[in-house]
């Protein structure tokens, strides 16, 4: 699996399941960037309620977080969100459409609760490009998502671009150079013909990019890392198109960090290997001690604790 | 109370106590006149150099090289005159050079090799060329050769 | 063998062979103590001279003699960050396992990256030559496991480079 799925597979299989057989439950779970869940059954067991809880979501609400919701699940959406969470769904697993075709589709609509979300100001930059598209030099408002607790994406629409900017910790010394190789290799990466098409990648450490310079509650370390995504507007030129780029875009960190925590297993299952190989080699090099059996008076065999 | 008397070295007043003096005999030489050899030797080894004599230059910086302590200046000239015959002789002369000289020369020849590898800066000397001869010399003089190296005292 | 490396990992072995005459010796310093006297220090007529072996500035061995023990410590080429912290964390994996390394020293000595401790102990349990030609593997590979620890990681990023920008710029 090179890729991460912006669906959630919980959602997905228990749903799957419970239409099939439906049963009470009540469980808590979690996603990426600390995202939680909540699926109970609160009045009948064929009534499912889904709660999320973002810890950005007063940001996405302010960019338009419940248009895209109210447009994407309509009727299901809950009024009230259950307690100690954002933003609840309804789903009366007897109104789920009967064909499978639609059956698929609406589960899938469903797993993509948190992606849907998130999507919000990137749907809202996508539009404020194009109406300022007449307007050159004019600039959308530069939209902070402070989607984990240190680090934060931020969107930026001007009237031939788009820009997405990821500030992202390097935990270690290992990781802050496993990164940037892998960073480099996305600066790099463009150069490949069949990939022109991929918007173009500028990464820098510790110094923020320029459009972001002049916040004020940016961290100044070593191990903070910024990538910035020029988006143009083929990027985002027809729905289908646009919906594609704002899945893979919101997993770019994770994208990332997960890759540089595979390198790192991958190097300690070689460093393993050979270390044990190393293991081999001394172990010719010591002589055969004969171990003959030894016993007591009584007969009874020694034995080395 | 007052424990600082228990790490006091007591065995340095011991009679027995071996001192650096003790270990090897001192160079009967002044400094300066090691000085003065070491200068008079780098001359010397030119006009060899030219007459292509390589195992007589080696000879000539080899016998009576500088050691003990005082003598930094002669030493540290030494090592660069050796390391001007050792850069400019060809490698196929190497071995032949080599069997010319006696073992005392050998071994002062490989003391010579590790203190110029040991060589911070290196300068101009490049550690293929030194590797290139300790690989010829050991071939000639043999382990006893390094051994000798290690358990002299007389440091180059 | 390449041939480049071929004259350094020689005079490594000779001098590593000449070092590794090594006898029983109790402390002369302090009654029944019997350790390695290149760590203790204790009395310097034991203490033989220390040599150096290096290829250049960057790849360097130093072998420390005496009596009982010799230390051998050595520098390991790292070109660039990458190959810094890949040989960082090699050389920390192997001395957290010293113990069953037997003769890896649990640190390097300072201004090295990995150093072994060999008693007489070891030479009269092991065989010396293979003492040596474990030594001399040690070295050769782990030049090679480094370069290719990070051409690996290389070509890993590469590809995952070129997916992911493959995936967003088709849009699926």
């Amino acid at each position: 699996m090179i890729l991460l799925d912006p669906h959630n597979v919980i959602i997905q299989t228990t749903l799957n399941e419970k239409l099939v057989k439906p049963s009470s439950l009540d469980v808590q779970f979690v996603d990426y960037d600390g995202v939680r869940f909540h699926l109970s059954t609160p009045e009948k067991k064929t009534v499912l309620l889904l709660s999320m809880h973002i810890r950005c979501w007063d940001e996405l609400v302010r960019y338009g977080a419940i248009d895209v919701l109210q447009r994407e699940y309509g009727a299901l959406l809950v009024g009230q969100a259950e307690q100690d969470y954002n933003v609840s769904l309804m789903i009366d697993l007897e109104q789920v459409p009967a064909e499978p075709e639609a059956r698929e589709a609406f589960i899938t609509s469903i797993a993509l609760f948190k992606r849907n979300a998130v999507a919000a100001p990137f749907e809202s930059a996508f539009n404020t490009q194009k109406e300022l598209e007449k307007a050159e030099g004019q600039q959308g408002e530069l939209m902070q998502i402070h989607y984990r607790d240190e680090e934060a994406i931020y969107i930026q629409a001007a009237h031939d671009r788009v820009t997405v900017i990821f500030s992202t910790i390097f935990q270690d010394e290992t990781d802050r150079i496993f990164g940037k190789v892998f960073l480099q290799e996305f600066v790099d990466a463009r150069r490949q013909p069949s990939i022109q098409n991929a918007p173009q990648v500028l990464y820098s450490s510790r110094d923020p990019p320029l459009e972001i310079r002049h916040l004020t509650n940016l961290r100044n370390t070593e191990d903070i890392g910024y990538v910035t995504f020029v988006l143009f507007p083929r990027h985002f030129a027809n729905p289908n198109v646009a919906s594609g780029t704002i899945s893979h875009m919101q997993l770019f960190r994770d994208y990332l960090h997960y890759h540089i925590k595979c390198s790192k297993a991958y190097m300690h299952s070689r460093m393993r290997h050979r270390v044990s190989e190393f293991q081999k080699v001394l172990n010719r090099a010591k002589t055969e001690v004969a171990t003959a059996e030894r016993k007591t008076v009584s007969g009874r065999t020694m034995m080395t604790r | 109370m007052d424990i600082n008397f228990r790490k006091i070295d007591i065995d340095v007043y011991d009679e027995d106590a071996i001192h650096e003096s003790e270990i090897y005999e001192a160079d009967p030489r002044d400094p300066g006149q090691v000085l003065n050899e070491a200068k008079q030797k780098q001359s010397g080894v030119r006009a060899l150099l030219a007459r292509n004599d390589v195992a007589g230059a080696l000879k000539t910086v080899l016998e009576g090289a500088p050691f003990g302590p005082g003598a930094d200046e002669a030493k540290s000239i030494t090592l660069q005159t050796l390391l001007t015959i050792l850069n400019s002789t060809k490698s196929t002369d190497i071995s032949g050079a080599i069997k010319q000289l006696t073992q005392d020369d050998h071994d002062t020849l490989m003391k010579y090799l590790y203190k110029g590898m040991a060589m911070p800066g290196w300068g101009d000397i490049s550690g293929s060329v030194l590797l290139g001869w300790h690989e010829k010399l050991t071939e000639i003089a043999g382990t006893g050769c390094i051994v000798r190296t290690m358990t002299d005292r007389r440091i180059v | 063998m390449s041939n480049v490396l071929r004259p350094y990992l020689a005079a490594v072995r000779s001098t590593l062979t000449a070092a590794l005459t090594l006898e029983n010796f109790s402390s002369q310093v302090v009654e029944r103590h019997n350790k390695p006297e290149v760590e203790t220090r204790g009395s310097k007529e034991v203490l033989l001279n220390p040599l150096t072996i290096s290829r250049n500035e960057n790849e360097r061995v130093l072998i420390e003699p005496s009596v009982n023990s010799i230390r051998l410590s050595i520098k390991i080429k790292q070109a660039d960050e990458i190959e810094r912290i890949l040989c960082h964390q090699f050389t920390r994996f192997m001395m957290q396992r010293a113990e069953s390394f037997i003769v890896l020293r649990r640190k390097p000595v300072s201004g090295y990256d990995i150093s072994f401790l060999i008693t007489n102990t070891h030479t009269e349990t092991m065989l010396k030559h293979k003492i040596v030609d474990f030594i001399i593997q040690f070295m050769e590979e782990v030049d090679k496991e480094i370069s290719e620890m990070k051409l690996s990681l290389n070509a890993r990023a590469r590809i995952v480079a070129e997916s992911y920008l493959t995936a967003v710029s088709s849009g699926f």
